[in-house]
């Protein structure tokens, strides 16, 4: 029996008197005998994103160093500091020595090294890159044939929604800043009615229903279509929707005495709990919904915020905050780093571990989501006592569907951090063969980690 | 091209009419700069050491410095815990200023409180220069130069950000990381009437600001040789008459002068402002520039860079500061009876061959004169520092929770509850 279904397929249903979709894995079904390629010979979908983190990690002056290896090329060995990523290392690549040329602007602290990077050139103000993130440039070449070009996602708990995803320079993306919020634009409709101001459905109908059931007849269709594996990886992966469901449902859930309680003005007072395990529980639910969103086809770019520049975690317990325990605490004189700053950098780095082993987790084809993506995770800055725009910690994790010779460590010697930027692109299939502007305008992406 | 090179007559004479001729001419770019702290200790910041036999300044006991102005415990710890919705992360807590008498603002109104006091250094070394002559006031320097007037470091030598060993203390990182990629240029044009650029008794030192940023080289160190034109500034300007004995150039007479400072407070305004700089085999120029400045400006400074923040980094009680440099003001221009509102001061400047250039970029400078008249209307004006401070508080007219001598510290319980 033809299946119906193909890669591009979306299960379609009603719930809540608006209409839902429920994309797909990619099923063997759809692959050729290797499990390579899809049956039509088109090749899996490379996926991109970028992954940002506040602070940097700790180098000091002195030659106290928690990240950068010892050696270079492939086998590096595992810093402190990047601990969270043994199970990955070789998926990832590690990029030191590479700065952010300001050509005589001054280092806007907090804002300079991550526009750097991302727009090619040092800003001249706070508040604004003076081009685009290359990340809408990447989404443009690869992302017009998914539901969303591009996916942005704060998983901060700040203040304010943090995106560095900017087509002007001067309007950066709306993140989905809650795991609900990412939910509904992944999993559910749009939720703005155009025949009424402001209405929306009720969100605990839509997860107690489960927008699963709104597909039933096109689920059980398709699985009966379906091999024993497949079929079993549908489960799988219905089931994990519904765990998140589920998750999701604890947070709509609102305490009895909360309810009773709460002065009217709380709910436009957000609470601010941003200590960094909640920021990395958060990271990896939001990194879980992710994974299935990009595994379903629904977009094909990412950007992805851990915690803003100027970071507002903190160890919960403690009165301080990271961004002020780097600043005031003193280096060691025996260790030569800062060690209560180590230590938080190595729990910020948990989040990137938690979030690429999302990626890893999804199986598709004869690998993971992740060997078919290809992330860029880097932070604002160096050393972050200072606000250094030297040496600041970039990353290159996945495959990028066997492009990324990954696994290595690359010294840049203060090349400009645009070199590992345009690798990233090039990575991910973008037409782009040149990026940044001045001394950061390069050609020359880093040979040594394409294959 | 040789910077130290004979400049025609006529070719002076054209550049600056009312300036004597140049024999030969050196000019430098400021590379880095920082306040003269001789460090005492064998490593560390905070380590003990012969200048701070205590170490630095400890951290502060902030839950303890609140409830000492009144407030209870409660309120102190809720004031100190990130997870409050009232306390802004990034911006410090707002409500740390009202710890005054009547819970007055303490960065406005630093008297409003007891001094806390600030640790001061207790060696007998220091960097700098003897600006009274007086060979029995002051500290010794490490090669045993008696008089020298530094109070600037008595006062703060012993504060974490000031204190480390040569370029590594925090402050100098920061500012010097700051000029370094482009915030500010300072340089620096030597002329001498005489033979030996090494030993000439009519000497004149320039120093002036440059719009044109320094370049770093591939391992990030600032490059030599490159080119600046003077920019004319209504402020930044300092000219010093000096002599050159083996390559040491020492002020032949105090002058008034201001320089652009790495500090929240940039002016570095100084009198019977001095130098004591020396060539360097390899080309570079090192050395000190020293005066007696307002006091009160870099406290100021420190205010106006968020008075919270900075108490929090950097382990002071800025009222504290206030007093300390009070108590040790060393100067006043009205004379010796008069009120001490300048401390004594030195900034160690490591500085880069360079060529500088007119500030028409059409010659080399070959002259050292005041370009002060040449300066746009309104280039004196100083930029604030962080925007929307004031009074040492950054303001955010839209937040929900404003501090002040009448905010509530502890919100309702149930909002207290839904936080924790």
């Amino acid at each position: 029996m033809k299946l119906r279904f193909d890669r591009r397929s979306v299960l379609k249903g009603i719930l809540g008197g608006s209409a839902v979709h429920v994309g797909l894995p990619v099923l063997d079904a759809f692959l050729n005998t290797n499990g390579t390629a899809f049956a039509s010979g088109a090749p899996l979908p490379v996926r991109f994103g970028t992954y940002f983190w506040g602070l940097g990690l700790t180098d000091t002056p002195t030659g106290g160093t928690r990240w950068v290896p010892t050696t270079v090329g492939p086998g590096y060995e595992l810093m402190p500091e990047l601990e969270a990523l043994a199970s990955l290392k070789d998926k990832v690549s590690v990029f030191s020595g590479f700065r952010a040329i300001g050509d005589g602007r001054a280092n806007l602290v907090h804002w300079t090294g991550h526009a750097s990077i991302l727009s090619g050139v040092a800003p001249a103000s706070a508040s604004k890159f003076d081009a685009p993130s290359f990340d809408t440039k990447v989404a443009d070449a690869i992302g017009a044939s998914t539901r969303f070009k591009s996916i942005d996602i704060d998983a901060s708990v700040s203040r304010q929604p943090v995106s560095y995803s900017t087509r002007s320079g001067s309007t950066f993306a709306s993140p989905d800043a809650t795991p609900l919020a990412l939910y509904h634009r992944l999993f559910g409709p749009d939720f703005q009615d155009p025949n009424g101001e402001n209405w929306k459905p009720n969100p605990s109908i839509m997860l107690r229903q489960s927008v699963l059931s709104a597909v039933t007849e096109q689920r059980h269709a398709l699985m009966k279509g379906l091999g024993k594996d497949d079929q079993l990886k549908m489960d799988q992966y219905f089931s994990s929707v519904r765990d998140m469901e589920n998750q999701l449902a604890v947070q709509l859930q609102r305490p009895e005495k909360a309810e009773a309680c709460v002065v009217p003005q709380a709910p436009n007072d957000p609470t601010r709990i941003s200590s960094v395990d909640v920021v990395n529980a958060n990271t990896k639910v939001m990194a879980k919904l992710l994974a299935m969103g990009l595994a379903c086809n629904q977009s094909r770019v990412f950007t992805f915020v851990h915690t803003s520049g100027a970071s507002e975690t903190y160890l919960a317990g403690q009165s301080k905050i990271y961004h002020q325990i780097t600043h005031d605490e003193p280096t060691d004189a025996k260790l030569g780093y800062q060690p209560e700053s180590s230590k938080l950098a190595g729990e910020v780095m948990k989040g990137l571990g938690a979030f690429l082993t999302e990626l890893d987790a999804i199986k598709e084809g004869e690998g993971t989501l992740l060997d078919n993506s290809i992330v860029l995770a880097f932070s604002d800055t160096g050393y972050a006592k200072i606000h250094a725009i030297e040496n600041i910690p970039m990353f290159l994790a996945g495959r990028a569907g066997r492009r990324h010779k990954s696994g290595q460590h690359i010294a840049g010697k203060g090349d400009s951090v645009t070199r590992v930027s345009l690798t990233a692109m090039q990575l991910a299939g973008a037409p782009i063969g040149e990026f940044g502007v001045g001394s950061m305008k390069t050609t020359n992406p880093i040979s040594e980690v394409m294959a | 091209m040789e910077r130290s090179s004979r400049v025609a007559v006529a070719f002076a004479a054209l550049a600056a009419p009312c300036v004597a001729m140049a024999a030969w001419t050196k000019s430098y770019v400021v590379e880095w700069n920082e306040p003269a702290m001789y460090y005492g200790a064998k490593t560390g910041v905070i380590d003990p050491g012969t200048d701070c036999p205590r170490g630095t300044n400890p951290e502060i006991d902030w839950v303890k410095v609140l409830m000492d102005a009144g407030y209870t415990r409660e309120e102190a710890e809720w004031l100190r815990n990130p997870a409050n919705p009232t306390r802004s992360a990034v911006h410090g807590q707002n409500q740390m200023a009202f710890r005054g008498k009547d819970r007055a603002n303490v960065y406005v109104n630093p008297t409003s409180t007891p001094d806390p006091g600030l640790i001061g250094v207790s060696g007998t070394l220091a960097e700098g220069i003897d600006l009274d002559g007086n060979p029995k006031t002051g500290f010794t320097s490490p090669h045993g130069e008696r008089g020298i007037d530094n109070n600037f470091y008595k006062t703060v030598g012993c504060w974490k950000t000031y204190r480390g060993p040569r370029r590594l203390s925090s402050g100098a990182l920061q500012f010097n990381d700051s000029m370094r990629n482009g915030a500010w240029t300072t340089v620096i044009v030597i002329v001498g009437k005489g033979n030996d650029p090494m030993n000439d008794e009519q000497v004149t030192v320039g120093f002036y600001v440059s719009a044109d940023k320094m370049v770093k080289d591939g391992n990030g160190n600032i490059a030599r040789d490159y080119t600046f034109s003077i920019k004319p500034d209504a402020k930044y300007e300092a000219i010093f008459p000096a002599r050159v004995t083996n390559g040491l150039i020492a002020s032949t007479k105090p002058v008034s002068g201001v320089l652009r400072e790495p500090a929240y407070w940039p002016d570095l305004e100084l009198e019977r402002a001095q130098i004591k700089l020396t060539m360097q085999p390899d080309g570079s120029l090192t050395g000190y520039v020293g005066g007696y400045r307002p006091w009160r400006d870099v406290y100021q400074g420190w205010v106006n860079a968020r008075g919270p923040v900075i108490e929090a980094l950097t382990w002071v009680q800025l009222p504290a500061v206030y007093y300390a440099l009070r108590r040790n003001a060393d100067y006043s221009p009205s004379g010796a009876r008069g009120e001490k509102t300048h401390i004594s001061y030195a900034l160690r400047i490591d500085a880069l061959p360079a060529f500088v250039m007119t500030p028409d970029a059409s010659q080399q400078a070959a002259v050292v004169d005041s370009y002060k008249s040449l300066a746009p209307p309104g280039s004196t004006r100083m930029a604030r520092v962080i925007p929307r401070v004031i009074d040492g508080l950054y303001i955010d007219p839209n937040a929900t929770h404003q501090a002040g001598p009448d905010a509530v510290i502890l919100p309702p319980p149930n909002v207290a509850n839904a936080n924790q």
